[in-house]
């Protein structure tokens, strides 16, 4: 080609490509929403208009109408000063603009069109133009495409809540969630984190057992913390070949991959030294997918998402105090009777979180001594804890007492298969913990519901 | 973004067509399959202006903020049934004006000085604004009774939306007597 | 037609007083005097001559490539000017602004897109115009200078890019910056965690690191500091430093071939200006056409306690982290950079040969071609390395392996020569096997017969037979090896490899071409042969026998 041809073949390219640029720049996602929920919500008002009666009314509203149909387009954006957020959420959920749609409220069903669900109740208490959107709803407040404001992209570390997870943020908030209408997921997760015993090996902010990680501030763990290897293990609600998808890779389907699915699938870890020199453990998290005595799951899928709503509630992002709904937590109740008492401090401490309810099955603790086990390679994970009404009637209270506060390092617990890996869970000294009139009812209580006929295993 | 005139690598554009024509081989005007070497040339040029044109306008847009982090210059005033009759200084300290209530309804007024753009206080017992910088004094209705200002004080756009509450919209003003009294200056309201 | 119209509109404008006050030359005639007039009174033009030897215009002997470099150089400044608009260098804001720029400034992405790409395409062409300077023989006299200024003109390519790195605030220039600075707090003397550094009163607070930092971690300062080098010193430097390459240019004459007798000049107006058009245009189509279907990367925001995993510099930089695998972060953060610098600077210092000026000479320069290829090559290949086959944790995964394959953990790593030996080869994990009293002189003494026996060996040497006998001697030592220490064949086949390439590119071809230079230039040569051939020895030393260091003084920390 000659440079003629080249010149004008370059620069009528360069004219293209500007074009091209430009053309993407102006044609930006949000546009076509605003566009749209303009157009419904003009077509909304011309109705009102067409069956209006008074011919005044029926002018202003056309009117109005007309107004709205020709309303500029605008990234729209709410800046929350204290919290330090820019939200441009309502630049596509436009039904959720105070300025375009005063009262809030329309008749569109579909989202980004439709207006905020109960917005007496939450614009009432939260004014958004006050909060904003994602200090609740988490995502990020300043993209302007649907897939990176939802924020389930590589590069933002807090993507939206979906559904009643959102709850996690009621518990944010209000120290007293539990009475909050609205909240009762959050409520029914912290019920049953402490019912199941989680408290005896998660610490939160430092109350609590030491066995595994604190979870007070898991909401904010750093995806980069968690190997790849690990979240591609995980399964969508324990469902077989239902594999999260990468892009689903979030704290809060990292809880529900210990929850849903047995977690020594997801950490399995080297329990044969393939990897390593020495032999790893899997994760000693319990199986809550086991079934319980009625044949169901311990959790089932709906108590795990619970649980991992109120877990999202566990961040330490300073909020201002202001936003603080403050309570004090209520006082231990009173008992009469010392078995009724070690009942409460068996829960209290989440003693059933290695023992099983009521300390009536022990958990699996891999390659610990339990029963069924021969193959000393598959086998490991038949090992399981004590389980408490099987084994405490062999022991006297000062023996309880003495064993409960000193503990059972990981060392002392005998193996399986020697040449296994020690043992995830342990039994840890409570003495610093339990307080003395506690750890004597706690004992009192444990010989109560020891069976007298069985000797251990 | 590139300029007409990048440095050593670009001759000045209206410069050039010759030159280019009179390289050393020498374009021949005859026309060739329809179109002339001219012709064919001039789409070059062209294309090159409209490059950089566009490109000019492109960036004369990069100028215009798509979004400002300045606080709304609209606001949700409250109720209009929570203000009393006079002058409500209530929203001074945050947003700067006066919201001022009458017989026949509610207009705002922007405190801000026409003179040179300070800050006047409403005195009560005098029933005027006057200006602390160069002493103007305004009337209730922002009309300016002395000192040295050139214009009355400010007008907001106000509205009510259907919870019944005043909202301001600081961005749009109006000053002029006969229209600063009429709607959207002005809400009536008894 | 209108076309008569607007030529005569045409004579009009220019011929006009206000068109020839601005122009200098006089009414247009369109003669050669005419076109010299046009160069010569125009302020960007007259960088080039007014006539221009016609081999220097070929597309194949320079491939536009320093005018390409300087157009991209032209595309970051423009663009980055837009961008210093909608950016403010202050952790709060930092982040925030980019983000504005990618969902809500008008062609925002577009611009930092172009910017960003640009800069990746402006290290690789200015690397590319040095390659095909030094295979034309293009630093030789009287251009050794420019040919230096070059060099600084790439080294300041490479840190723009570094300072830039820092500004978006995301984890990539977190940790780049993090990394890149901690290896000056590894500089011999002047860094805290240097060899000598304590000595020297060091510390975290007072070393050439906090100086660069403007703290004692990356943070507001850096971000500032950074922000300037960025935008307004390092430009300015660059600046200069480009008036000064394109003067050389110009005063040496474009192409470095000696003069044939009648050869032909052309002028520059327009056989060199259209020429350098038509570049400019591909290149900001390619620019441009790339920016938009591709978008520069942004982590997450940056977290001074979370480093992503696995973390890697940008890519040309990645060679570099590679060769932080290997070596001590003096030696691979601040003695072999500088090795390289000082080394590329010196080639026109140390390469006497006068053949091969202005033309791709491959035949005439074997040795220097041989050797600068393969250090290209080295750069690469590490790049490439660290690039692609480095996965979570920075273990090795090849480019065809999912990252989400476990690794078996990496074995226990021993040094050869060090305080406290054990004597025991392959079984004493961080432990040495030999004492320092063997190592140091062995390692000083191997060092010098390998500097001087390719030069005292006066004659020259059949290299088929010599490879020959080293390929089998090192097959005895193998298969030894295997039998005696059980040590597997293929780290024996690493070894092989890698002193296969050692011998050869350091010893037999020394040996061959330039045994008979100065002892001056000889030997400054063979410093730079013999430290690229050590980086490729150490490399064997670790991937075949997970030997961590050769030699280890931990009381100097000193480490090779």
């Amino acid at each position: 080609m000659s440079y003629k041809t080249w010149f004008v073949a370059l620069n009528v390219a360069l004219v293209g490509a500007f074009a091209w640029a430009y053309a993407r720049d102006y044609n930006a996602q949000w546009k076509t929403y605003q566009r749209n929920y303009y157009n419904m919500a003009a077509d909304a008002l011309q109705k009102q208009s067409d069956a209006a009666s008074n011919p005044d009314d029926k002018a202003k509203l056309h009117k109005e109408a007309v107004a709205m149909r020709e309303t500029p387009l605008e990234i729209k954006q709410i800046i929350t000063k204290d919290l330090g957020r820019v939200d441009r959420c309502t630049t596509c959920h436009v039904g959720m603009d105070e300025y375009v749609n005063p009262t809030m409220t329309n008749d569109f069903t579909q989202n980004p069109y439709k207006s905020h669900p109960d917005v007496a109740a939450m614009n009432g208490n939260h004014n958004f133009q006050k909060y904003g959107c994602t200090v609740c709803h988490l995502g990020q407040g300043l993209a302007t495409t649907v897939k990176d404001a939802h924020g389930f992209v590589h590069n933002w570390e807090q993507p939206l809540l979906q559904g009643k997870m959102v709850e996690a943020s009621c518990a944010r908030c209000h120290q007293d969630f539990e009475h909050l209408k609205g909240a009762e997921v959050a409520a029914e997760g912290k019920k049953l984190f402490y019912e199941h015993g989680c408290q005896g090996c998660h610490s939160i902010k430092g109350v609590g057992g030491v066995v595994s990680v604190d979870l007070g501030d898991i909401a904010d763990k750093p995806l980069e913390r968690i190997a790849g290897y690990n979240f591609s293990r995980i399964l969508v609600d324990g469902q077989p070949g239902h594999y999260l998808p990468e892009s689903q890779w979030t704290v809060v389907n990292w809880i529900l991959g210990h929850l849903t699915n047995d977690p020594m699938n997801v950490i399995p870890n080297d329990p044969l030294a393939k990897f390593n020199k020495e032999p790893v453990a899997p994760t000693g998290m319990p199986n809550f997918t086991e079934p319980d005595a009625t044949g169901k799951r311990e959790l089932s899928v709906d108590d795990a998402h619970a649980i991992a709503t109120w877990l999202m509630s566990q961040t330490d992002e300073p909020i201002p105090y202001q936003y603080i709904v403050f309570q004090k937590p209520a006082p231990e109740p009173h008992f009469t009777s010392a078995v009724a008492h070690g009942k409460f401090v068996f829960e209290k401490y989440g003693c059933a979180g290695c023992h099983g309810l009521h300390g009536t099955k022990g958990r699996r603790n891999f390659n610990a001594l339990g029963p069924g086990q021969v193959n000393p390679e598959t086998d490991m994970d038949k090992g399981r804890e004590p389980t408490l009404v099987d084994v405490v009637g062999t022991f006297t209270h000062d023996e309880l007492v003495a064993k409960i506060s000193n503990g059972v390092p990981a060392s002392a617990i005998s193996r399986f298969n020697p040449n296994g890996p020690v043992t995830p869970l342990y039994m840890p000294a409570w003495k610093d913990k339990i307080k003395p009139n506690e750890l004597n009812d706690l004992a009192t209580y444990l010989l109560s519901i020891a069976k007298q006929q069985n000797v251990g295993f | 973004m590139t300029e007409p005139n990048t440095p050593s690598s670009q001759p000045n554009p209206s410069q050039t067509p010759q030159s280019v024509q009179n390289s050393p081989k020498p374009a021949a005007a005859a026309p060739k399959s329809g179109v002339s070497r001219g012709e064919f040339l001039w789409i070059g040029w062209a294309a090159m202006v409209a490059f950089v044109g566009g490109f000019a306008a492109a960036t004369a847009r990069f100028f215009f903020p798509n979004v400002i982090y300045e606080p709304s210059q609209k606001f949700n005033a409250g109720p209009l049934k929570q203000y009393d009759f006079g002058v409500n200084t209530q929203w001074l300290n945050e947003e700067r004006v006066w919201v001022i209530r009458n017989t026949k309804g509610f207009y705002v007024l922007w405190a801000r000085c026409t003179h040179l753009g300070c800050t006047p206080n409403w005195f009560g017992d005098q029933h005027r604004f006057k200006c602390p910088c160069h002493g103007s004094n305004y009337t209730i209705e922002g009309d300016v009774i002395a000192g040295p200002a050139p214009r009355p004080l400010w007008r907001c756009k106000i509205d009510v939306n259907s919870k019944g509450e005043l909202i301001v919209d600081k961005a749009v003003l109006q000053d002029l007597p006969g229209l600063r009294e009429k709607v959207p200056f002005f809400v009536e309201y008894t | 037609m209108p076309t008569l119209d607007a030529e005569k509109l045409k004579k009009e404008i220019v011929d006009s007083q206000i068109w020839r006050s601005i122009f200098r030359g006089g009414i247009w005639k369109d003669t050669p005097r005419d076109r010299a007039a046009h160069i010569v009174g125009n302020v960007w033009l007259h960088l080039h001559p007014v006539r221009v030897r016609k081999r220097a215009l070929d597309w194949t002997y320079s491939w536009g490539l320093g005018g390409i470099s300087f157009v991209l150089f032209l595309i970051l400044t423009i663009t980055g000017v837009l961008l210093m608009f909608y950016y403010r260098p202050t952790i709060g804001y930092a982040y925030r602004d980019i983000k504005d720029l990618a969902f809500a400034v008008t062609l925002g992405k577009l611009m930092r897109n172009m910017h960003r790409w640009s800069a990746q395409a402006m290290v690789v062409a200015v690397i590319a115009h040095m390659a095909r300077v030094f295979y034309t023989g293009g630093y030789k006299k009287p251009r050794e200078f420019n040919w230096g200024v070059g060099v600084l003109l790439l080294t300041l390519t490479l840190f723009l890019s570094f300072t830039g790195y820092l500004l978006p605030w995301d984890q990539l220039a977190m940790w780049a910056v993090t990394v890149g600075t901690n290896m000056a707090g590894a500089t011999p003397f002047l860094g805290n965690e240097g060899p000598f550094g304590a000595a020297m009163g060091m510390h975290i607070n007072n070393d050439v690191r906090f100086v660069l930092l403007g703290g004692t971690m990356v943070g507001e300062n850096t971000l500032l500091r950074f922000y300037v080098l960025h935008c307004v010193a390092v430009p300015l430097i660059v600046g200069i430093l480009l008036i000064l390459h394109f003067w050389r240019v110009r005063k040496d004459s474009f192409s470095a071939a000696p003069y044939q007798a009648g050869e032909e000049k052309v002028e520059v107006w327009p056989n060199l200006i259209k020429r350098e058009y038509v570049a400019m245009a591909a290149c900001l189509l390619f620019i441009m056409v790339w920016s938009i279907l591709m978008n520069a990367p942004l982590e997450a925001i940056a977290n001074p306690n979370v480093t992503p995993n696995p973390s890697k510099a940008p890519w040309y930089f990645v060679g570099l982290q590679e060769l932080l695998v290997y070596f001590d972060p003096w030696i691979a953060g601040v003695l072999l950079p500088g090795l390289i610098i000082v080394g590329l600077m010196a080639i026109p210092y140390v390469d006497n040969n006068p053949k091969g000026i202005g033309t791709y000479a491959w035949k005439d320069r074997k040795f220097a071609n041989a050797i600068f290829t393969l250090g290209l090559a080295m750069w690469f290949i590490l790049i490439f390395i660290g690039y692609a086959c480095r996965g979570p944790n920075f273990f090795w995964y090849w480019p065809w392996e999912s990252w989400l394959t476990p690794k078996a953990a990496p074995p226990l790593t021993w040094n050869l020569f060090g305080p406290d030996p054990k004597w025991k080869l392959f079984q004493t994990p961080n432990l040495s096997a030999f004492p320092l009293w063997i190592g140091i002189p062995v390692m000083l003494g191997g060092f010098l017969s390998w500097l001087v026996l390719p030069k005292l060996l006066q004659k020259e040497l059949n290299g088929k037979k010599l490879q020959a006998a080293f390929i089998g001697v090192m097959l005895l030592f193998i298969t030894g090896l295997k039998l005696g220490l059980h040590v597997p064949f293929g780290s024996g086949l690493w070894l092989l490899f890698f002193g296969y390439l050692a011998f050869y590119f350091g010893f037999i071809l020394p040996q061959r071409y330039i045994r008979s230079m100065d002892w001056a230039r000889y030997l400054v040569t063979m410093v730079f042969v013999i430290a690229t051939m050590g980086v490729l020895l150490k490399m064997s030393a670790r991937l075949a026998f997970n030997i961590k260091y050769v030699l280890t003084i931990p009381t100097v920390s000193l480490n090779i």
